[in-house]
């Protein structure tokens, strides 16, 4: 765990002539971290979380950032909002200029970028969220995904330590959202911290670090997501709903089946469950392999080349770079979120797998291929996408 | 709605490539030369080659061309009209006096006058379709901060270029909204619905306008507002097509002086 870089202290704010909407709210936040403010809509998620950045001053206490108390004058609240980017609820609002290239400018230009550093922010932020080619397009002809991307391509810009978003994934269809969730994730192990409200609890579960319940301005319960959902009651008060692998737990706990007491938190972790309760009775095959294969390397012949000669493998992608390759390639996706879990899942069947994704990834697939693999105690092999394995693939069709 | 509409046609017409000032170059060029054209045949010829570059070097749909002419075409016509049986002349073909201050008559010089008027309206209009076909907007700000027009009427106008098309929305869903609950069916009903919709949008436009601020703020906004800069190189063939068009049409435009429809 890093160093703390947010912390609120006791703090409360009145709208003008009207009810308080943060009622004493103390709470840190770790550099690194994920972290959903969850509650139902007028819990105050949203005046907090413009608290994170200045635009909200609290009428008591301090908001802390980066062990320095926050101050409102201009100069300090620039820093601020340089370090801590801020994506709204709806990306209409957010979007200023009249094309997404000045839109995603606007941050480095008010910072005073010279002109080259500008640019070169711009394409990162833009390859970033995957908009690589829009930098003319006016904002009023994308899609809603496209805008949202925009909206946070134009926070990147600045290249802030935390990132703030309020309800990410409103307004969006569900391969949008995952999308989304997909990418707050790829930035997240680019070493940002990510903070999102939602009242959305089944995406908010298994994504989350910690979670924080909100409720008509105070803290109701706070913790990883286990413990922060993990009372039905608090979930209830909260006009929230239990998630589904959650509440299947429960309800399997009830009934008096012997479970391990770390409670699931992806369909992976139920899977296991349920496999470690009828563990005689289930006839499992000998694990598949997955292959990751590294697309920043100049591989696309042997991939192709690997794709159609192994008929029945499921493909996934795993990151915004990775999935622009395989649309380019024409690369069918059976796979776009949660695409490790889902890859142990087909491995655990016997089935091989591909994961397409980019450099800094690859290690994650090993490491959580193998805490799985500590947890559950089967072996799931990784390999590289390299031309050996091509020639031992048709081999193996080849005697089939 | 329209302008969401020429300004989605624009973005994607076949001479989008081509240099912004080449374009606009040609456009007011075109304009200028119908004002000066002392004929009817200058601003005819305008027309029909400038229609004929939006139809097929633009590749803009005929229909929608047809469509954007409709208007200003019945506006001309009328004005057109007022002006033949108004203006006086020599040659009388047809007087009538209705009342002892008013005559009307239509004489060779109106004729004259009034067609050369006609004919203007036409070249003007399609280089005006010209123009706001081929250029979008965005393009046209690089051009105006490039002419040193002052930066605060830029960003202005950037602000409210893009803020137009979230309105528009929002005047879309209101208005759809009150025709589903039947708005518009009497026309007493309709005044009480346009009226509550002017105020619905008045007061969601000042929402957003200090959704805006807050928007400019959180990202550090001090006054600065960045512009795609570079515009597309002037090229060798659209360059000498532009020189052409325009040196062809002042030939023209000497040549036919005197040249009178009757």
């Amino acid at each position: 765990m890093g160093s703390i870089i947010l912390e609120a202290r006791d703090i409360r704010y009145r709208y003008p002539r009207s009810m308080e909407a943060i009622k004493g709210i103390s709470f840190h936040i770790r550099k690194g971290e994920k972290i959903a403010l969850v509650g139902p809509n007028g819990a105050g998620k949203s005046t907090l979380l413009m608290m994170f950045n200045g635009m909200i001053r609290p009428d008591t206490g301090i908001i802390v950032f980066d062990n320095q108390p926050v101050r409102y004058d201009t100069a300090s609240l620039r820093t601020l909002r340089k370090r801590v980017g801020f994506v709204l609820q709806n990306p209409d609002r957010q979007i200023i200029a009249p094309t997404v290239y000045q839109d995603v400018a606007f941050g480095p230009t008010n910072l005073g970028y010279p002109e080259t550093e500008v640019r070169e922010a711009v394409t990162l932020a833009l390859r970033h969220v995957g908009l690589e080619g829009f930098e003319r397009r006016p904002p009023h002809q994308l899609s809603g995904g496209e805008k949202k991307r925009v909206a946070i391509a134009g926070v990147l810009a600045m290249d802030p330590d935390v990132l703030v978003f309020d309800e990410p994934t409103s307004g969006l269809d569900p391969s949008g959202s995952e999308d989304i969730m997909e990418l707050l994730d790829e930035l997240n192990h680019g070493g940002k911290t990510v903070i999102i409200s939602t009242h959305d609890v089944e995406l908010a579960y298994p994504w989350a670090d910690r979670s924080i319940l909100l409720l008509e301005g105070k803290i109701l319960q706070e913790g990883i997501p286990e413990v922060a959902f993990g009372n039905p009651e608090f979930v209830r008060m909260a006009h929230l709903s239990l998630p589904l692998l959650l509440e299947l737990f429960t309800e399997l706990q009830k009934r008096g089946f012997p479970l391990t007491e770390k409670k699931p938190r992806t369909v992976l972790d139920m899977m296991q469950i349920i496999e470690t309760l009828f563990q005689n009775t289930c006839c499992r095959a000998r694990p598949g392999t997955i292959t990751v294969c590294n697309v920043d390397l100049d591989n696309e012949e042997l991939l192709l080349e690997w794709i159609s000669s192994s008929t029945k493998i499921s493909v996934g992608a795993m990151g915004t770079r990775a999935k622009q390759r395989a649309e380019n390639r024409q690369i069918r996706l059976d796979f776009t979120y949660g695409v490790i879990d889902k890859c142990i899942l087909k491995a655990l069947l016997g089935d091989d797998s591909l994961i397409l994704t980019t450099g800094s990834m690859v290690d994650r697939v090993h490491t959580r291929v193998e805490d799985y693999g500590k947890e559950s105690g089967i072996h799931i092999t990784v390999n590289p996408l390299e031309p050996g394995i091509v020639q031992t693939n048709k081999k193996s069709q080849r005697q089939t | 709605m329209f302008e969401e509409f020429l300004e989605d046609i624009a973005q994607k017409n076949g001479l989008r490539g081509i240099n912004t000032y080449l374009k606009l170059a040609t456009g007011l060029g075109a304009i200028i030369l119908c004002l000066l054209s002392t004929s009817y045949f200058p601003p005819l010829f305008i027309a029909l080659l400038l229609t004929g570059s939006i139809l097929v070097l633009a590749r803009v749909d005929a229909k929608t061309y047809a469509e954007l002419f409709i208007v200003p075409f019945w506006f001309a016509a009328f004005s057109v009209a007022g002006i033949i049986l108004i203006s006086g002349g020599q040659e009388v073909f047809w007087r009538w006096d209705p009342m002892p201050w008013l005559s009307l008559s239509i004489t060779r010089v109106s004729i004259n006058q009034g067609f050369l008027v006609f004919c203007r309206v036409i070249g003007g209009m399609s280089a005006m379709c010209f123009i706001a076909l081929t250029t979008p907007m965005t393009d046209i700000f690089i051009v105006l901060r490039q002419c040193r027009i002052p930066e605060v009427v830029i960003d202005l106008a950037m602000i409210i270029y893009r803020t137009i098309f979230i309105i528009v929305d929002q005047v879309k869903q209101i208005y759809n909204a009150q025709v589903m609950r039947l708005g518009y069916s009497t026309f007493r009903e309709s005044i009480h619905s346009f009226a509550s919709m002017c105020g619905a949008v008045f007061i969601a436009s000042w929402n957003a306008g200090e959704d805006l601020i807050r928007a400019m703020d959180a990202r550090c906004y001090d006054g600065k507002f960045a512009l795609l800069g570079e515009t597309r190189p002037v090229e060798y063939l659209p360059l000498f097509a532009v020189m052409v068009f325009l040196s062809l049409s002042s030939v023209v435009v000497i040549l036919s002086k005197d040249m009178t429809i009757i």
